[in-house]
């Protein structure tokens, strides 16, 4: 009865509460004394050693302009797309043109060296997203830095060609499922199952709830700052706020659905009556074992068909009926 | 015979221009400002049996007209596209875009429909939006017991005559369909400065299958009316410079609900029974209409504040604070809409019931969220990432007595309580540590510790420690190696055994979403490139999650799930690529329960071992995808293939000492009942596999004649084959039946189909 934890959490409760403190502040002195030895000398020997792996801020030389670019470069020609458009003053068409991502190229259109000139294949992808970040820093890209796929080595050039695109938003694939599918196959193979998002059908896309570019939500999620809220951006009959919650509704709506797809009616992550009874063992009928017999021979087959246990507790997500306690009502 | 037709008609089209010499595309220059796109428009027929609503599932493929229209232009000023898809039909959808000088203007409207079946039918009869009525002869029949009529099946043998409901049944298609309109503009007012403003708004109408019951053996299902539209804003402010942004945000949504209650007539009664019948809830002496409250109208608010900064050293911190509320005030309805309860008479002995506690519903909850990033790189071999998250879920609803209600319209109950809200706060701190072994090779470690204070819940304070480690190979022209590992403790404390006890629960479960638990989960990814136009890709990913609390006795104990795929690309030339994908995962869990009544109100089966019973779920899924793609296979003909398949097999197997009882009709434990009726030795039956496969061919073939003009020639062909114990058909048929034992329902389940649709089209682009 009460708290069977409670002589471990008094005994322990002062070094939990302050431990992440103290690894926070611990972490931070080390991180701030890495930075003061190595920022001040490190940017020169950078920018002397290998231009490659500078951000475009520390960028120097001189510029060769567009012409000289294309004159050996013409298949790299980006006219037409966003990048090219001139009106814009934040485009590489309306500052230096190619040099804007590669640098300056003076010294390597006149002689030919490649090292002379910032590619970004051959940078990793954390020194290559830097050229593109450094106009891409607003938006939904303000939060790349550091994100999820920033950390994993995922750089811009990894999903997005700006020279050879072949889908939208100049991806590297046809579509967005397709492209997430090279690293998250488990993922997108669930929009085949028999319960699924409009993914497959073309009407909904990995990004219609996922900011692959950072967030302030779980799991990269777009809206919200939490499962649920991102949910009831679209279901927004589910946000509530009711009378009477149901409790894993507050918290995520994946403890019961499978956003991505599952082989249970409505996406649910197991089948009614069973997922319900991995929570509900009270008395009487939400433990009943619910067999073939039951489905067979007994009106507590309405319980296991169809709707299973939400042909009664129909409002699941929560009731604003003053008599929906039990969400019958 | 209408697929027929098209297929003539695409024969006919490619014999006619099948003569016509195919002219070598000339490569098109850019010409400024010139208009280029596509209008690619044809006939479209479909055919399929069963239930052809799952064919059609989030589309619209009746036989008629197609279209596909893509416009656009771009220079160095400007850049614009319009286009549509399906004009006139359920899923048409409209875009355009702009981008000139500083501003970008975006617009659509989009339908997406729902289909759910088009096999249901109803004996209800919506006489306004969400008000049913049920025929009151039937109704009256049923009531009054007359010979021969069955109502609302309860007995194997009452399965044997037709429900009187089910010839009153009229069918319907049960569908609904979500239109989206939307339009935004952005703007860079200056180099630094720029804003941006969005507008959505989104209609849902139809019908959705929803349960609407009285009773244990009087469960329904209606199809339960939608209209309800959100209007979502958006707004941001932004100020950019080479060292960093700050951006000012704010969202808004106004959901407004249409029909906010639900009124449907008793297949079990004609009139209310009167006076009420304290047990009417289980037995059919309970009211003659039922009410539900629909979702209420509702609004949200947000407020945030974004920020970026470099830092020396290659650091840069951005974070976010963001503070949001949400509500809704709806008009609550009565406690009731049996008359037999809602009456003077009654508030005697249930005085809660005289008046609601307060005529709205005065929710709201406020939210607060910050999160910021600290990313430091400083040098090549180092780097650290640290981020602190905190979220605040405030729930301000007042609490709600329901210490007396009324139970399925058909019961006072004095056994309730105030309603109890959910708060939630979260704190996360979360770092990594990345060491760059090589150019291409990184090798990371991390820890997270999440912290959860909640209300409302058994455990009040739950803690995750994850520690993790993954390594990531890129750069190699011949390997990509992925991999990744994570370990989580999660502790809850403040465990509250009386929470449990009020919601009548067994001492020993545990919610699985706040239990302790162990977590593990892996992730590898390889992919090879043995030659420039072909790659091999290994995907495997493993978990297992163990929850082992002290006293965890009941609920989920544990799962498992592993998944393995290969696939394979090749392109052996610009035109030309093929290729591959074979998975399968697999699923496992178990879970524990008791069939046992009230503790005080038999032997003591509530703490009887034998009364215990365990559910093995085990499913396994495979799925493959097979593709090739050839553009210009004979000069001007571009012919693209896929075909996928994905399958399911899901195992449910019950086992424990209540299911050796049933299995024997024994009584293991002295004092307990047999629990078979008499005369059986037996009452525990296996349920069966639930299994489907689905295939899905799509070919599409183009050719053109000349630069500008072509057809083509498409065909989709899907196929799903079911066994499901959920659903229940009317004998030898495949259709639905709506009667079964305790409940009418409208025949939605998860039912077998076979569609195909063909497409000829003549195609134009410019």
């Amino acid at each position: 009865m009460g708290n069977h934890k409670s002589s471990h959490q008094s005994s322990n409760a002062a070094a939990r509460a302050y431990w992440p403190a103290i690894l926070v502040v611990a972490l931070g002195v080390t991180w701030a004394g890495t930075v003061m030895l190595a920022a001040a000398p490190a940017r020169p020997r950078q920018v002397s050693a290998t231009p490659a792996a500078t951000a475009p801020a520390a960028a120097q030389g001189a510029y060769a302009g567009q012409a000289a670019c294309l004159g050996c470069h013409a298949e790299m020609d980006y006219k037409g797309t966003l990048h090219g458009l001139a009106s814009r003053p934040r485009t590489p068409a309306a500052t230096h043109g190619c040099e804007s991502c590669h640098g300056p190229g003076q010294a390597h259109a006149e002689s030919g060296e490649a090292s002379l000139i910032r590619n970004p294949k051959k940078q990793t992808p954390q020194q290559a997203s830097e050229a593109c970040v450094s106009c891409h820093n607003r938006g939904t890209h303000a939060l790349w830095t550091g994100s999820q796929h920033d950390q994993r080595n995922v750089g811009c050039i990894t999903c997005h060609s700006v020279h050879t695109p072949k889908g939208p938003a100049q991806l590297k694939a046809a579509s967005q499922k397709e492209l997430c599918a090279t690293c998250h196959r488990p993922v997108t193979n669930k929009q085949h199952r028999f319960s699924h998002m409009p993914v497959r059908e073309g009407k909904l896309e990995c990004s219609s709830c996922h900011n692959t570019h950072g967030s302030t939500n779980q799991s990269l999620l777009k809206t919200g700052t939490t499962v649920d809220e991102s949910c009831t951006s679209c279901h927004a009959e589910k946000r509530g706020p009711y009378l009477w919650e149901h409790a894993p509704v507050a918290n995520a709506c994946v403890t019961c659905h499978d956003p991505h797809g599952s082989n249970n009616e409505r996406m649910l992550a197991a089948k009614v009556p069973f997922l319900c009874q991995r929570c509900h063992v009270t008395s009487r009928h939400p433990p009943t074992v619910y067999d073939g017999f039951v489905r067979n021979n007994s009106t507590n087959a309405n319980k296991i068909i169809g709707r299973g246990c939400v042909v009664c507790h129909s409002q699941i997500h929560g009731s604003n009926a003053p008599s929906g306690k039990s969400f019958l009502r | 015979m209408r697929t027929t037709v098209v297929i003539a008609a695409a024969a006919v089209t490619i014999v006619l221009s099948g003569q016509a010499l195919a002219q070598t595309p000339a490569a098109s220059e850019a010409r400024s400002r010139a208009v280029t796109g596509v209008v690619d428009v044809g006939a479209r027929g479909t055919s399929g049996s069963g239930d052809e609503a799952r064919y059609e599932r989030y589309r619209d493929l009746r036989t008629g007209v197609f279209s596909h229209l893509v416009f656009g232009s771009a220079d160095e000023s400007r850049i614009w596209s319009a286009g549509a898809e399906n004009v006139g039909y359920r899923n048409q959808e409209y875009v355009f875009r702009y981008a000139g000088g500083p501003v970008t203007l975006k617009g659509g409207f989009d339908s997406t429909p729902l289909n759910y079946s088009y096999l249901t039918s109803t004996p209800w009869r919506m006489d306004s939006p969400g008000v049913f009525s049920l025929d009151a002869a039937a109704r009256g029949q049923v009531q009054g017991r007359v010979p021969g009529v069955v109502g609302v099946p309860s007995s194997v043998a009452q399965l044997s005559t037709p429900s009187i409901f089910r010839g009153l049944a009229n069918p319907f298609d049960l569908r609904s369909r979500r239109d989206t309109a939307s339009a935004s503009v952005a703007v860079d007012a200056t180099r630094a400065l720029g804003w941006s403003l969005a507008f959505t708004s989104t209609g849902k109408t139809g019908s959705q299958p929803y349960g609407a019951s009285f009773a244990f053996n009087n469960a329904n299902e209606l199809p339960l009316p939608i209209d309800h539209r959100t209007n979502d804003v958006s707004a941001g402010l932004e100020y950019t410079r080479e060292q960093g942004m700050v951006r000012l945000g704010w969202q808004a949504s106004w959901f407004t609900n249409a029909i906010q209650e639900l009124i449907w007539d008793n297949p079990l009664r004609q009139t209310d029974t009167t006076p009420f019948d304290a047990s009417g809830y289980s037995n059919g002496n309970g009211p003659a209409r039922g009410r539900l409250a629909m979702a209420p109208s509702n609004h949200m608010a947000a407020v945030n504040v974004t920020g970026l900064y470099k830092m020396p050293g290659r650091t840069t911190v951005n974070g976010v604070f963001a503070f949001t509320t949400m509500g809704q005030n709806d008009t609550l309805i009565p406690w009731t809409i049996n008359n037999a309860i809602a009456n003077p008479s009654v508030y005697g002995t249930y005085p809660g019931l005289a008046s609601l506690p307060r005529p709205t519903a005065e929710a709201k909850v406020h939210g607060v969220n910050g999160m910021v990033n600290v990313t430091s790189r400083p040098n090549r071999v180092f780097s650290l990432t640290t981020r602190y998250r905190f979220n605040d879920h405030r729930n301000l609803t007042p609490a709600f007595d329901a210490r007396q209600y009324v139970r399925f319209d058909a019961a006072p109950y004095s056994g309730g309580s105030f309603s109890q809200n959910f708060n939630i706060r979260q704190n996360t701190f979360d770092t990594t540590a990345a060491f760059n072994l090589r150019p291409s090779s990184t090798l990371r470690v991390g820890y997270t510790f999440d912290d959860f204070d909640r209300t409302g819940r058994s455990f009040s304070d739950m803690r995750d420690h994850i520690v993790r480690a993954s390594f990531d190979q890129m750069g190699n022209q011949w390997v990509t190696v992925r991999l990744s590992a994570d370990h989580t403790t999660r502790e809850g404390f403040g465990f509250s055994e009386a929470s449990l006890e009020d919601g009548g629960l067994q001492p020993g479960v545990r919610f699985y979403d706040e239990s302790d638990r162990n977590r593990n989960r892996g992730t590898a990814l390889v992919v090879l490139t043995p030659a420039s136009f072909m790659d091999v890709t290994f995907t495997a990913t493993a978990g297992k999650d163990i929850y082992k609390g002290e006293g965890h006795e009941f609920g989920l104990l544990n799962n498992t799930n592993r998944s393995l795929n290969v696939g394979l690309n090749v392109s052996p030339g610009e035109h030309a690529s093929f290729g591959f994908s074979i998975g399968r995962e697999m699923f496992n869990s178990l879970q524990r329960s008791r069939n046992a009544n009230p503790p005080g109100t038999d032997y003591g089966s509530w703490t009887d071992p034998n009364r215990t019973w365990d559910l093995t779920n085990d499913e396994q899924v495979n799925i493959v995808d097979v593709y090739v793609d050839l553009a210009k296979l004979f000069r001007a003909f571009d012919l693209r293939a896929d075909y996928l398949y994905s399958d399911s097999d899901n195992g449910f197997v019950h086992s424990g000492p209540r299911v050796v009882a049933l299995s024997t009709n024994a009584a293991l434990t002295p004092g307990d009942s047999r629990p078979c009726t008499a005369g059986l030795t037996s009452c525990f039956e296996a349920l069966p596999n639930v299994t489907n496969a689905w295939h899905r061919v799509t070919l599409d073939g183009t050719r053109y004649f000349t630069e500008k003009v072509g057809i083509g020639v498409s065909y989709w062909y899907e196929r799903f084959d079911v066994t499901d114990f959920a659903r229940v058909d009317l004998a030898g048929t495949a259709l639905p039946r709506i009667d079964y034992l305790g409940e009418i329902n409208t025949g939605y389940g998860n039912r077998p189909y076979r569609g195909s649709s063909i497409f000829t089209r003549l195609l134009y682009r410019f």
